[in-house]
């Protein structure tokens, strides 16, 4: 008797776990991990025309300009803000930390810190009534630090020099 | 249907009191074992608790780019806090004072009492402002420090490793080549602050002869996040600066100490291992002596099983107390015990986690350390043993 009790109580708690894991299955997919970023309309298949490096752009652009920039996700150990659809860029012509040093944030730059602060511009994702998006920019777009990006959108400048872009579109470089 | 008739509960009870050298011997091993196993357990917990309480959810630290986690290394100008205050929506402010804590924190060699014991302390300056925003912080004795004074945390003097006595207020203490009065003492729920003495911002920067800060604590008001000051300090980039939510740095913190956690967790199993193999000798010397008597049982009719419940239910039985002696003796003389760590000091924890560890390896101990011999024991043959001596 206490062996069949044993028997349909093990079969029971395998019979709840397969139920579990069967219902895990059946969830719908998340809909904000979306890796990809493809069915986000701020990113486009074409790259903008007329790209400006940051660093140039700092020197040119005036506020309340459209520009387009391009750059290299990175300027800090992260980049991007949490919560929030922004994150900085990086001009192209400063190096990041090489794959054979082995560093672990090679985004940072940590090696070249002195050419980031004339060459970052922050990168700001606006709806259409111009409001900040609240999304973390990695769920929205789908990209990664070090990743090249071509962004179009409106110049903000402050006295100081520093430059942010409202973005309202976004071109992924392979 | 078969019932397996077990040896009566108060057989293996009498057992135990028959041979009262042993059963005392063997309980004071097991306490032992189970008691430095609580002094492991409680260390990890402390650790955690002190790193885990150190964060307040609605407070963002702003401090130097490249500083990472070492905001001893950070230097920020000494103007952000008036930037910062004007510059965000979302602090928390009251009857117009902005809950924005400027801070200059540094480690140094600290001389205190008669016989100058010297350690590495940590010092804190701050304003009248740091209160609002480290809301934990609560003043025990005295006052807060006017000029040329400091207050010191509960656990200053575990960290300096120096008698608590030379930490009263009303004594000195000589750091930076100045001697500091300390007006107060403070505690802080446990947080790392304990490990502190604070003194005034101005006092600190005048000693030092600096004029930047390390870092800048902000309280923010409902509805505001980390994120909105997040963005500001990126946007700066001729600030360089960076916001860290306090609560995301001592995770920073608990991520960089996990090694050493994962070691005591070895030390642990180690403690525990060590425990089974004292209690295994101990074990199969006590069956040993009895395999006439085992013998005898089944002898009269108990199956193998009866009395391999019993042996076991012994060990559990003595090693459920040495579980109790242990957990007295580790909340009573063990719990809030000040250590002495690389980022200050902390309070041993005996927590209801580390009791469920320790009770957990003690019952394991007694399971574990009386089967083999018990299973040895019954595979003599029974006319072999009856003879045994």
């Amino acid at each position: 008797m206490k062996k069949e009790c044993l028997y349909l109580f093990g079969c029971g708690v395998i019979a709840f776990s397969l139920l579990g894991c069967s219902e895990g299955q059946n969830e719908p997919p998340s809909a904000a991990a979306d890796p990809s970023g493809q069915e986000s309309s701020y990113v486009v298949d074409t790259e903008p025309p007329g790209a400006l490096a940051v660093g140039a752009a700092r020197k040119t652009v005036e506020d309340e300009e459209e520009v387009v920039l391009v750059g290299r996700v990175g300027g800090s150990a992260n980049p991007f803000v949490n919560g929030i659809a922004a994150f900085t860029i990086v001009d192209l012509k400063v190096p990041h930390c090489p794959d054979h040093e082995g560093c672990p944030t090679p985004w940072d730059y940590c090696c070249k810190q002195d050419q980031v602060k004339e060459n970052i511009a922050m990168i700001k994702l606006v709806d259409q009534q111009g409001k900040l998006v609240t999304e973390d920019a990695r769920q929205v777009l789908g990209v990664e630090p070090l990743d090249a990006v071509v962004i179009h959108g409106k110049a903000k400048r402050d006295e100081t020099g520093n430059l942010a872009l409202l973005a309202d579109q976004v071109f992924i470089r392979e | 249907m078969r019932r397996h008739r077990l040896l009566p509960w108060e057989y293996g009870v009498r057992n135990l009191l028959r041979r009262p050298i042993r059963s005392v011997l063997t309980l004071g091993a097991l306490s032992t074992v189970i008691l430095l196993v609580f002094v492991v357990v409680g260390f990890i917990r402390g650790l955690e608790r002190s790193l885990a309480v150190s964060g307040d959810p609605s407070v963002v630290l702003v401090y130097s780019l490249g500083a990472e986690q070492n905001i001893e290394n950070s230097a920020i100008p000494g103007r952000t806090p008036a930037l910062l205050t004007a510059s965000l929506d979302g602090m928390q402010e009251r009857f117009g004072i902005p809950h924005v804590s400027p801070e200059l924190y540094m480690g140094t060699r600290v001389r205190t009492g008669e016989t100058n014991t010297t350690g590495l302390g940590l010092v804190r300056g701050v304003t009248r402002t740091a209160p609002l925003v480290r809301r934990g912080v609560r003043l025990t004795e005295g006052t807060w420090p006017g000029p040329g004074e400091l207050i010191v945390g509960k656990l200053v003097a575990a960290k300096l490793g120096c008698d608590p006595t030379d930490l009263a207020v009303d004594r000195e203490i000589v750091f930076e080549g100045r001697t500091w009065r300390i007006s107060g003492r403070f505690s802080a729920n446990g947080a790392a602050f304990e490990s502190e003495m604070w003194c005034r911002l101005a006092d600190l920067r005048q000693t030092l002869k600096r004029q930047d800060l390390s870092l800048v604590a902000i309280l923010l008001g409902s509805g505001a996040s980390v994120a909105d000051v997040e963005l500001f300090c990126k946007e700066r980039t001729d600030l360089e600066l960076q916001a860290l939510g306090e609560t995301a740095y001592y995770q920073s913190l608990q991520r960089h100490y996990k090694p050493m956690r994962l070691l005591a967790w070895a030390v642990v199993f180690l403690v525990a291992g060590a425990g089974v193999f004292a209690g295994l000798n101990m074990m199969y010397g006590a069956v040993a002596g009895r395999v006439r008597e085992i013998a005898t049982l089944q002898a009269v009719g108990y199956r193998r099983y009866a009395i391999l419940v019993s042996i076991v239910q012994e060990g559990t039985l003595l090693a459920a107390a040495g579980s109790l002696v242990a957990g007295a003796a580790a909340v009573l003389l063990i719990n809030g015990i000040a250590v002495r760590f690389t980022m200050g000091a902390f309070a041993l924890r005996i927590d209801g986690v580390a009791l469920l560890m320790g009770a957990s390896v003690g019952l394991l101990l007694g399971i574990v350390g009386a089967l083999p011999p018990a299973i040895k024991a019954l595979r003599l043959p029974v006319a072999e043993s009856l003879k045994a001596i």
